[in-house]
C-alpha cells in the first residue's frame, strides 16, 4: 500500500493540516507527522488514510482511479475562448479616486472603437468555435456607446447558441434607451457600490447631485431588472475601510445577498507611493472582521449574506470543478479561454494586464485586432501558468485549491520567478486559506450555519472536516 | 394505474409485431413508415387499426391516449404491450429476467428463462418519439452482453437522438470490453449501477452474491475510464442505513466521477414485499442517517438525489433533493395527499405501498 504525498502546515493551536494533490485534507498532530515521515504509520493511521482516499495498492486499481479522477477535477482544462471583455470606449463620466489610469475625459476624442474596430471585433467573435459566450463590457463607461453594445449583442445572439452580456457600468447616466437595452433577459448589470453611501460619494460620485443620481439609478436598476441580474461590488481602501456592519446593512437593504469585497488595486504612481504590500495586515484584519460580522448577521437572519470570494474559496477546498473564476484556478491559462479587447484594438490576457500596460510599466499585450494573437508570447506565459512544478507551491498544503497570478507577479515584480511567499498573491491567499480552514474546523454553530448558506448545502456537517486524533 | 397491456382480437400473424399506433392520420411533414398503424374506426370499447391492409382490433376506451405509442403485438396471447408510450418519460424495455444476483429488495425477482427480444427492441427504438429516453432493465441486461452491445450500436446508428438509461449490476464487464464501450456514444447513455454499502460483507449479503463488491469496485473504475455517465443507486434498508455515511464517504472519494448518487426508498414489491418488515427503514421517523450522507456528498460536490421519498417524510432543508422518481404507471397518492400543498411537486407513493406498514410521518403539508 502506498500513501499519496501529503503536504502539511502548522495551524495556530499546534495541530497540523494535511492535504494531498487531489485536495483531500485532514487535521492531525505532530506525532502523526513524525510517524508519516519515519514510515511508522500504525494500522489505525492506515485505515484512516485509506478511508480518506489518500492511499492506493497499485497503479490502475480502484483506489488509484478514484484519486486520479479527483485530481483531474482540480485541473482547469484549457477551453475554447468563451469569455471576452470588451472595452468599446475608455471615456467616462466620473473621476473616481483610484481610476486615473483607465479612463479618458467624457468628451475626449480617439478613445472609442471606430467602425473598422467594431468590424474586427465581430470578425474575431465570428471565428470562435465555442457554442456559448459571455461578453463583459468594461470601460470607461460602456453605456456611453450603447450603439456598439447593441451591435455586439445582436451579432452574438445569432452566432452563439447561448450568450450572456455583463455591462460594467457606473449607473451614472442611464438613458431610456439604455434601460430598454439592459432589460433583456440575457443581460446583466455589474456596478460599483463602495459599501456605504457616504463612502461612495467621497470616493466616486463627489457631489451631492451626482450621488443622488447614482442612488436613484441603482434603485431603478433593482426595480426594473431585479437583484438576480444586478450585482454591486465595493472597492475598499484598507487604510480607511467602512464599518462592516454598515456595509452589510447597506447591501442587504437593497436586497443583495452577495458582496465581493475588493481591495483597492493601486497602479502606477499610487503603488509606488504606498509600497508593494502596503496595508497587507490591515486588509487581512479587516477581511476577517468583515466575515465575522457576516456570520453574526447570518446567525439571526433569514436572508443570508456572503462574501463572494470566500464562498468560492470554500467551494474550491471541499469540491472539484470550480474553475469559473479567473483569479483562482490552476492552471491559470492566459490568452486561451478569456480575452480582453481594448478600445484601441490591443488584446490582453486579463483586465489587470490591460491596466499595467496602460501605465507603461510593462507591456503585457498579447496581440491586436489587426495582427491577431501573439502565439509566442501566450505560450511563454503559459509555460508558467500552473503551480504543479513551482518549487514553492509544490510543498504547499493549499496547492490543490490555489493557482498562480502571473499578471500580478509581473506587474508588481517585473518577473515570474521570485519566491512565492514573497508575492502579494501568495501572501493574501495563504491568509485566506488559513482563515477558511479556521472556519471549516470551527465548533461554532453560527459559523456552520453561515458555511451551509455560502455553500448552498442543507447543513454544514463537521464530518466534512476530518480529524485524525 | 396506467394500463401497459391491452387485449387484441385474433390477428393473422405468427411472429410478434412492433408497430406504432396512430389515432389520427399523421401530418404530411411527419416521418412515417410501414410500421405505422392508423386508426380507421372506433366505438366505446374498441378501436380498429389498419396494419398494412389487415385490421387490428384493440380493446380500449381511450384510443387517443395511445397515439404515437410503440407497441408489441403478441398474437398468440391476444395481447398488445405498450413498449414506448409517447406521453411518458418512463419507458423501460425489459431485456431479460435472468440475474446473477438475488438482492433482498429486488422488485423484479429473477426467472430462469430468457426470450431474446433485441430485434423487436431495435424496431421499437427506431419508432420512438424524438429525443426520447429509454430505459433498459432486467434482470441483468449484461448477461446478454454481446447482443446488448450490438443492439446499442445499431440503435445509436439509426437514432442518434435517443438517450438510454441502462440499469446494470456492473458484474459483467471485462477489461476487453473497454473498447466496445468506448465505441458507443457514451454521452447519451446513463448507467444506473447499484451500490449498497462501502463494505463487501454488507453489500455482498444484500445482493446475495459472494465477491460481488470486489467485482463492482473494479468495474466502476472500468466504466469511469470508458467515460460512462454514472448514476449510483442505493436503496435504503435496515441492513445499510447505519452504513450510509460511510458509503457517502466512499462514493465521494472513490467514485467522484459519478454524475449523480440516487438514494432510494424501498418499493414494496417482489422480494421487498417478503422482506418489508425486516428491511423497510422508516426515514420519516429517523432521518439522520440520510441527512449525514447527503451533507457529506453534497458538501463534497457530488450531485445527490432522493428517489421515492414523499416530501412530508423529509425535513424541509432536504426536500429540494427529492425528485419525481416514481414512474407514472405505478404512482399513487393517499387520502392524506388530497389537500396537500406539496402534492404537485411530490413523487407520491408506489401503487403497492402498504398504508398500514409504511411511514409513520405522512402528513398533509
Amino acid at each position: 500500500m502506498k500513501v499519496w504525498p501529503l503536504q502539511f502546515r502548522k495551524l495556530d493551536e499546534g495541530d497540523i493540516l494535511f492535504s494531498d494533490d487531489a485536495g483531500a485534507f485532514f487535521r492531525s498532530s505532530e506525532e502523526f507527522l513524525n510517524r508519516y515521515v519515519d514510515n511508522q504509520l500504525t494500522d489505525r493511521d492506515i485505515t484512516f488514510l485509506r478511508r480518506g482516499g489518500h492511499t492506493f495498492g497499485e497503479v490502475g486499481d480502484p483506489a488509484f482511479v478514484g484519486f486520479a479522477s479527483r485530481w483531474t477535477q482540480r485541473i482547469n482544462p484549457a477551453k475554447p475562448l468563451s469569455y471576452v471583455i470588451l472595452v468599446p470606449t475608455l471615456r467616462c463620466n466620473l473621476t473616481c479616486d483610484y481610476c486615473q489610469v483607465s479612463r479618458a475625459a467624457v468628451n475626449a476624442k480617439g478613445f472609442d472603437w471606430d467602425d473598422a474596430k467594431l468590424a474586427q471585433v465581430l470578425a474575431l467573435l465570428g471565428r470562435q468555435p465555442a457554442t456559448e459566450i459571455k461578453i463583459e463590457f468594461q470601460g470607461g463607461e460602456p453605456l456611453l456607446r450603447l450603439d456598439l453594445l447593441e451591435a455586439v449583442r445582436t451579432f452574438c445572439r445569432t452566432k452563439f447558441a447561448k450568450s450572456e452580456f455583463v455591462i460594467c457600468t457606473n449607473l451614472q447616466d442611464v438613458s431610456e434607451d439604455a434601460w430598454h437595452f439592459l432589460e433583456a433577459e440575457d443581460t446583466y448589470i455589474s456596478t460599483s457600490f463602495d459599501g456605504t453611501s457616504e463612502l461612495h460619494q467621497t470616493q466616486r460620485t463627489k457631489t451631492t447631485s451626482t450621488h443622488e443620481q447614482f442612488n436613484a439609478n441603482l434603485d431603478m436598476a433593482l426595480q426594473r431588472i431585479g437583484s438576480d441580474r444586478v450585482s454591486a461590488l465595493p472597492t475598499i481602501d484598507p487604510s480607511n475601510p467602512p464599518e462592516p456592519t454598515d456595509v452589510i446593512g447597506a447591501f442587504k437593504s437593497r436586497g443583495f445577498g452577495s458582496i465581493f469585497l475588493r481591495r483597492v488595486n493601486y497602479q502606477g504612481f499610487a503603488r509606488k507611493k504606498y509600497g508593494l504590500d502596503s496595508f497587507h495586515q490591515e486588509w487581512t484584519d479587516y477581511y476577517r472582521r468583515f466575515v465575522r460580522a457576516l456570520i453574526t448577521h447570518n446567525s439571526t437572519s433569514e436572508h443570508f449574506v456572503e462574501e463572494y470570494y470566500l464562498s468560492h474559496t470554500l467551494r474550491r477546498i471541499l469540491q472539484g470543478e470550480h474553475h469559473n473564476h479567473v483569479d483562482l484556478r490552476n492552471p491559470n491559462w492566459l490568452g486561451v479561454d478569456y480575452l480582453v479587447v481594448d478600445f484601441n484594438g490591443m488584446l490582453y490576457p486579463t483586465d489587470e494586464a490591460r491596466m499595467v500596460s496602460r501605465v507603461g510599466q510593462i507591456d503585457l499585450s498579447i496581440g491586436s485586432l489587426s495582427t491577431g494573437l501573439d502565439k509566442e508570447k501566450i505560450s511563454a506565459f503559459n509555460q508558467n501558468a500552473s503551480n504543479f512544478d513551482d518549487p514553492d507551491c509544490m510543498h504547499c498544503v493549499y496547492k490543490a485549491y490555489c493557482g498562480l497570478d502571473l499578471v500580478d507577479d509581473l506587474s508588481r515584480y517585473g518577473r515570474v520567478d521570485i519566491p512565492r511567499h514573497l508575492t502579494q498573491h501568495c501572501r493574501s491567499h495563504i491568509d485566506l486559506f488559513d482563515f477558511a480552514f479556521e472556519l471549516l474546523y470551527s465548533d461554532d454553530p453560527d459559523v456552520h450555519k453561515s458555511i451551509a448558506s455560502w455553500l448552498q448545502i442543507p447543513k454544514y456537517n463537521q464530518i466534512l472536516a476530518q480529524r485524525l486524533s | 394505474m396506467i394500463q401497459l397491456q391491452l387485449k387484441v382480437d385474433p390477428f393473422p400473424i405468427v411472429e410478434p409485431l412492433v408497430i406504432r399506433l396512430r389515432t389520427r392520420r399523421p401530418d404530411p411533414s411527419e416521418i412515417t413508415n410501414d410500421h405505422d398503424a392508423i386508426m380507421v374506426s372506433h366505438c366505446t370499447e374498441t378501436a380498429d387499426y389498419d396494419v398494412n391492409g389487415f385490421s387490428l382490433r384493440v380493446h380500449t376506451r381511450h384510443p387517443e391516449s395511445l397515439d404515437g405509442d410503440v407497441v408489441l403485438v403478441v398474437p398468440r396471447r391476444g395481447t398488445l404491450h405498450r413498449l414506448i408510450r409517447a406521453s411518458s418519460n418512463h419507458n423501460t424495455l425489459l431485456v431479460t429476467e435472468q440475474c446473477d444476483q438475488k438482492c433482498i429488495m429486488c422488485s423484479q425477482p429473477p426467472k430462469k428463462y430468457h426470450a431474446d427480444m433485441f430485434d423487436q427492441f431495435l424496431q421499437a427504438v427506431t419508432l420512438a418519439p424524438k429525443a426520447a429516453t429509454i430505459g433498459l432493465s432486467g434482470g441483468e441486461p449484461f448477461l446478454h452482453k454481446a447482443r446488448l452491445l450490438e443492439f446499442l450500436r445499431k440503435a445509436q446508428a439509426v437514432r442518434p437522438d435517443i438517450r438510454f438509461h441502462i440499469l446494470t449490476n456492473g458484474q459483467h464487464f471485462e477489461r476487453t470490453d473497454e473498447a466496445d464501450l468506448k465505441s458507443l456514444n457514451m454521452a447519451s447513455i446513463l448507467w444506473g449501477v447499484p451500490i449498497y454499502a462501502a463494505n463487501s460483507s454488507i453489500h455482498d449479503r444484500i445482493v446475495a452474491k459472494e465477491g460481488a463488491f470486489e467485482i463492482l469496485e473494479r468495474n466502476f473504475a472500468l466504466l469511469g475510464k470508458a467515460g460512462a455517465i454514472l448514476e449510483l443507486r442505493t436503496v435504503v434498508l435496515n441492513s445499510n442505513i447505519a452504513e450510509l455515511e460511510e458509503l457517502a464517504n466512499y462514493v465521494t472519494r472513490r467514485l467522484s466521477f459519478a454524475h449523480v448518487w440516487a438514494i432510494m426508498q424501498l418499493e414494496n414489491i417482489g422480494y421487498a414485499r417478503m422482506n418489508w418488515d425486516a428491511e423497510f427503514c422508516d426515514t420519516s421517523a429517523e432521518f439522520d442517517g440520510i441527512a449525514n450522507a447527503v451533507d457529506l456528498s453534497i458538501g463534497r460536490g457530488l450531485r445527490t438525489k432522493l428517489y421515492n421519498f414523499p416530501l412530508c417524510t423529509v425535513p424541509p432543508a432536504y426536500r429540494e433533493y427529492c425528485t419525481l422518481s416514481i414512474s407514472d404507471w405505478k404512482q399513487k397518492f393517499l387520502p392524506a395527499c388530497h389537500d396537500c400543498s406539496l402534492r404537485s411537486s411530490c413523487t407520491g407513493f408506489f401503487e403497492w405501498y402498504p398504508d398500514n406498514r409504511g411511514f409513520i410521518g405522512i402528513q398533509t403539508q
